[in-house]
């Protein structure tokens, strides 16, 4: 019975299907709002089902030259990855699914597979433009990255623990404390919308100067799975920022828990959409610069607040 | 049933790739401003897709001219299937006031099959939806005719 009920959560809810459907809706929402921001109509509600289904309906080219089983294998590398990533991370109750000393990392570590698994599958499909969006993809990782962990450091250091479950236990206990961290909330947000290569940040997949960046040259079903890891990462992040940020479900039990976990991921896309809409794509250089000149500063200051909240108030 | 999926999934996903054969550029602005958010092409699902690998249905504009020709056959064949290609514009359709002339093949069906013509010199943004959502309607029943046909084989099959 056990084993049926893991096996369950891992598989149907919340884990594997539940996370699927629920990446389209998020998907949907992100796309309809960036339309409703732009003067648009937007996408109907179907819109990310029916791409993923036309997808897999359709042919599946590797390229000659690729390296066939890397290029075959490196997309589904990355699904499993953040699949894996969101077990570790709290739903509807404030422990996760499965929790141990310092999961925070090993989700952290997990969630930057993806990045290494497109740079990969960029470099092996031996496309020039693919080459260049996966190089690009890369320099990329090392302007977020950094940032988004030091900012994730407060949190943690605040609650002694680099346990997701124990930060969001902390919180609810000291809800006051979650204000402490808000700066904190909007430097993990802007390194986000990098570690999703969204718009302004979207320099490895440029369509206007190099075609698809690392996905240039997938087609049919492995495109619709690179397609879908994109789109569960960000619901994982959402879900992730929520539980160390947002305090998570907050321990009001399943049913709400559950539904301020909608509300949260949910407010968190918006959010992002919003962002993505008022900005325009950097250059590679003016993102390091952004990242390392700005982002990071204030997110080391964000740690010393952090810090000083620690040894004075706490 | 599953076949009814992918066809529905197929007419509400289309995803354009645009090309241009040699078109003076008028079509291609056109072309532009349909996808400019006062269209909003998204409406019926459809994405400007950079990449071949990627698209759907393939927007041609121009007439092909000779340099072009073995371009316009490459990207052709990357293209996965099933593809549909659209010729947009007088020229495209038919090689326009450009036809007979020394450098140009004529119209797009000289090079690949063609799906749908839209005429037009330029052609509007309207025309190019309106004749978008004709091909989608088009593709709709042509996979339900051919439906019915397989359902009338097997009917016949039966019956013998």
């Amino acid at each position: 019975m056990d084993l049926v009920l893991k096996l369950s959560y891992m598989l149907i809810f919340p884990g594997f299907l539940f996370l699927v459907l629920y990446a389209m809706a998020c998907e949907w929402v992100d796309r309809k709002l960036y339309a409703r921001f732009q003067n648009r109509v937007g996408p109907p509600w179907f819109q990310p089902l029916a791409d993923f289904i036309k997808l897999l309906a359709k042919e599946e080219i590797v390229p000659e030259a690729a390296d066939k089983i890397m290029f075959r294998a490196l997309p589904v590398v990355a699904l499993a990855a953040v699949l894996t990533s969101f077990l570790y991370i709290p739903v509807w109750d404030i422990t996760a699914f499965h929790s141990f000393p310092a999961d925070l990392v090993v989700v952290f570590y997990l969630l930057t597979i993806p990045t290494l698994a497109f740079f990969l599958a960029g470099w092996h499909s031996t496309s020039l433009f693919a080459a260049l969006g996966s190089l690009r993809t890369l320099t990329q990782l090392f302007a977020y990255e950094v940032p988004l962990l030091i900012v994730l450091m407060g949190p943690a250091l605040l609650a002694g623990t680099w346990t997701i479950s124990e930060i969001t236990a902390f919180f609810v206990a000291n809800p006051g404390l979650l204000a402490v961290n808000l700066l904190g909330f909007c430097v993990a947000l802007v390194a986000i919308q990098g570690k999703l290569e969204r718009v302004p940040f979207d320099i490895a997949e440029a369509e206007t100067e190099i075609v698809g960046g690392p996905f240039t040259e997938f087609s049919g079903r492995l495109l619709a799975i690179t397609r879908l890891v994109v789109d569960i990462e960000m619901v994982v992040l959402a879900a992730l920022i929520s539980a160390v940020f947002l305090g998570g479900s907050f321990g009001l039990g399943p049913v709400w828990g559950f539904l301020l976990f909608l509300l949260k991921t949910l407010l968190i896309v918006g959010l992002l959409a919003l962002f993505k809409s008022v900005v325009a794509r950097l250059r590679l250089e003016q993102m390091m610069k952004f990242c390392w000149k700005y982002l990071a500063p204030v997110a080391l200051f964000q740690l010393f607040i952090n810090i000083l909240v620690k040894a004075f108030l706490v | 049933m599953l076949e009814k999926i992918v066809k529905w999934a197929r007419v509400k996903s289309p995803w354009i790739l645009h090309f241009n054969t040699g078109a003076c550029n008028a079509c291609d602005i056109e072309i532009v401003a349909t996808l400019t958010p006062k269209f909003d092409l998204e409406r019926f699902g459809a994405q400007l897709k950079g990449t071949p690998r990627h698209a759907d249905i393939i927007l041609c504009s121009g007439p092909v001219t000779r340099q072009i020709k073995d371009r316009l056959k490459r990207i052709y064949e990357q293209t996965p299937e099933p593809k549909y290609i659209v010729a947009v514009g007088s020229c495209a359709c038919s090689g326009g006031v450009f036809d007979g002339c020394y450098s140009v093949m004529g119209g797009i069906d000289t090079t690949i099959p063609v799906d749908a013509y839209i005429p037009g010199c330029p052609v509007r943004p309207e025309a190019i939806i309106d004749g978008m959502v004709k091909l989608l309607e088009r593709i709709e029943r042509e996979e339900e005719a051919d439906a019915v046909a397989e359902a009338a084989v097997e009917g016949g099959v039966g019956n013998e």
